[in-house]
């Protein structure tokens, strides 16, 4: 669960920061946000689970994704 | 006690109670915990991740106090503390991950016979306090101080009995060979702590070999498995040959050395047979640290894929039965050192 | 610390230093883009798409990837430090 602090370590430097997960991690990502100080840290999640996915499935549902990263990344 | 505080109610309803009640940590109880160690009770040991909270000399006596250790078991969860910290250990992965995986403490030397960690009959539990309440120290430590709690940060599906406590020495006097330590290249009167982050044990009985290739043969069986991580990552094992077995393998000549390249060359599956189910991927078999060719069905695909993930010890009591305890998926690497007494 | 319970109460969880988030800025045109990919499967995928898109749908000009050494274990501080000089934005991915 280490792009949690992945992305603290980029806010730090200032730099805005999300972090991507699959759904089963949920509980881990905000513990671990709030471990690092961090605590209601935005991220996105991706339904669990995404390892049966071929790439173009992958993709796909990535894209779906892409405008709530944004908004993460921006006011 | 206070009154007010029913004081065993009051750890178990804790988020990071092990399930078991703690021996209350009192002041008068903590001071006789220290009294075992000359060391700075505010040295920093180290942080616990995830929750990255601070382990101190005191902290960790207090832990292991409530554990349920004797004070002269404290030099022992202070140098498993500090092991595991290593950064190739990686506990803040198996701290979140969703496998089973405990670090299993092997405790060599004299210190270790010295406070009772027991290696022979029995000696993965239940019912010895050294083996019981080292082990549970570390895992209190890991639950309290580094939040590895299932619920919280913890994704682990279904936990594992040696999450309970996970410690042995090996059985020195019926050992055929030297410790596990003195293989690794220590001297016997050091003390010494390995720790390997593995699974509860399969057991592999066999009461019909009575020589080492059938033998070894059934143990390497137990080695690989479809659902194993060793098969797909490059991941640790221990193998704890009972004496009995171990007996089989000298009494034929075989120095430990000898059984433990003979396991490394004949534990894994073909290709062939690993596609059929479990945990196989091609990607993954590509991203093996050794050469794997996906597309031949008889290459050869060993359960350990480096001589120094398998930790081979002799321990239990008489009788004919080897423990196998698979690994990780590869993101931790055993470690060892010495313990300050 | 003992207090009128008569034993000590180790349970853990004290004050942290709070972290704020880096400001946003209002857009993200001409931006560079750092993803650090955490080797889990499917990580590589996800944020190629991520970044791809994000150039398309939003103006992000630049693209930077970089590997960890392992999905468990944190980026190596000269990984950060290395990426931080050279990206305004940054994704990670992926804990699952």
């Amino acid at each position: 669960m280490c792009s949690v602090y992945d992305t603290v370590a980029f806010e730090k430097k200032g730099i805005p920061s999300t972090t991507i997960i699959t759904t089963a991690f949920k509980k881990a990502a905000e513990f671990q946000f709030r471990s690092k100080g961090m605590v209601g840290h935005p991220y996105v999640q991706l339904p669990h689970p995404v390892s049966n996915l071929q790439p173009t499935e992958m993709r796909e549902l990535t894209l779906h994704f892409v405008d709530e990263v944004a908004s993460h990344l921006k006011v | 006690m206070n009154e007010r505080v029913d004081e065993f109610e009051f750890f178990l309803e804790k988020p990071w109670s092990d399930g078991f009640p703690v021996v209350t940590p009192t002041e008068e109880r903590i001071s006789r915990m220290l009294a075992q160690t000359e060391r700075d009770y505010e040295e920093v040991i180290g942080l616990i991740p995830p929750a990255m909270e601070i382990a101190t000399v005191r902290t960790v006596a207090v832990h292991a106090l409530m554990a349920g250790c004797r004070p002269e078991y404290l030099p022992v969860v202070l140098g498993a503390t500090e092991l595991m910290l290593r950064e190739e250990f990686n506990v803040n992965g198996v701290q979140g991950t969703m496998h089973g995986v405990a670090p299993m403490m092997i405790v060599n030397g004299p210190y270790a016979a010295e406070i009772g960690v027991h290696g022979g009959n029995g000696c993965l539990g239940p019912g010895f306090r050294a083996n019981a309440t080292i082990g549970r120290a570390i895992r209190l430590i890991l639950m309290n101080l580094g939040a590895g709690i299932p619920g919280i940060s913890s994704m682990t599906i279904f936990g594992m009995p040696s999450r309970y406590t996970y410690c042995l020495t090996e059985n020195m006097e019926d050992h055929p060979w030297d410790s596990l330590a003195v293989s690794k290249g220590y001297r016997p009167d050091e003390n010494v702590i390995t720790m390997a982050m593995v699974e509860s044990p399969r057991f592999c009985f066999d009461d019909v070999s009575d020589e080492p290739d059938r033998l070894l043969l059934g143990i390497a069986d137990t080695m690989a498995a479809m659902g194993s991580w060793n098969m797909h990552a490059r991941s640790d094992m221990v193998v704890a040959m009972g004496p009995q077995h171990a007996g089989i393998c000298a009494g034929a000549g075989l120095r430990h050395r000898d059984v433990h390249r003979r396991l490394c060359e004949i534990a894994g599956l073909r290709v062939g047979d690993l596609k059929t189910g479990g945990n196989w991927r091609r990607e993954r078999a590509l991203a093996l640290p050794i050469k794997v060719d996906p597309d031949d069905d008889d290459c050869f695909v060993p359960a350990i894929k480096d001589p120094e993930d398998l930790q081979l010890i002799v321990a239990g009591g008489w009788g004919p039965c080897t423990a196998v305890c698979h690994g990780w998926s590869g993101g931790s690497r055993a470690v060892h050192g010495t313990y300050q007494v | 610390m003992a207090n009128e319970l008569g034993f000590v109460d180790p349970t853990a969880g004290g004050g942290k230093e709070i972290i704020l988030p880096a400001p946003r800025p209002t857009s993200l045109s001409g931006k560079v883009v750092g993803l650090i990919d955490n080797t889990k499967e499917q990580a590589d995928i996800i944020l190629q798409t991520i970044g791809e898109a994000l150039c398309e749908r939003y103006g992000v000009e630049g693209v930077i990837v970089r590997r960890k050494e392992h999905y468990s274990k944190p980026a190596a501080e000269e990984l950060i430090d290395d990426m931080a000089k050279q990206v305004d934005i940054a994704v990670a991915g992926l804990g699952g």
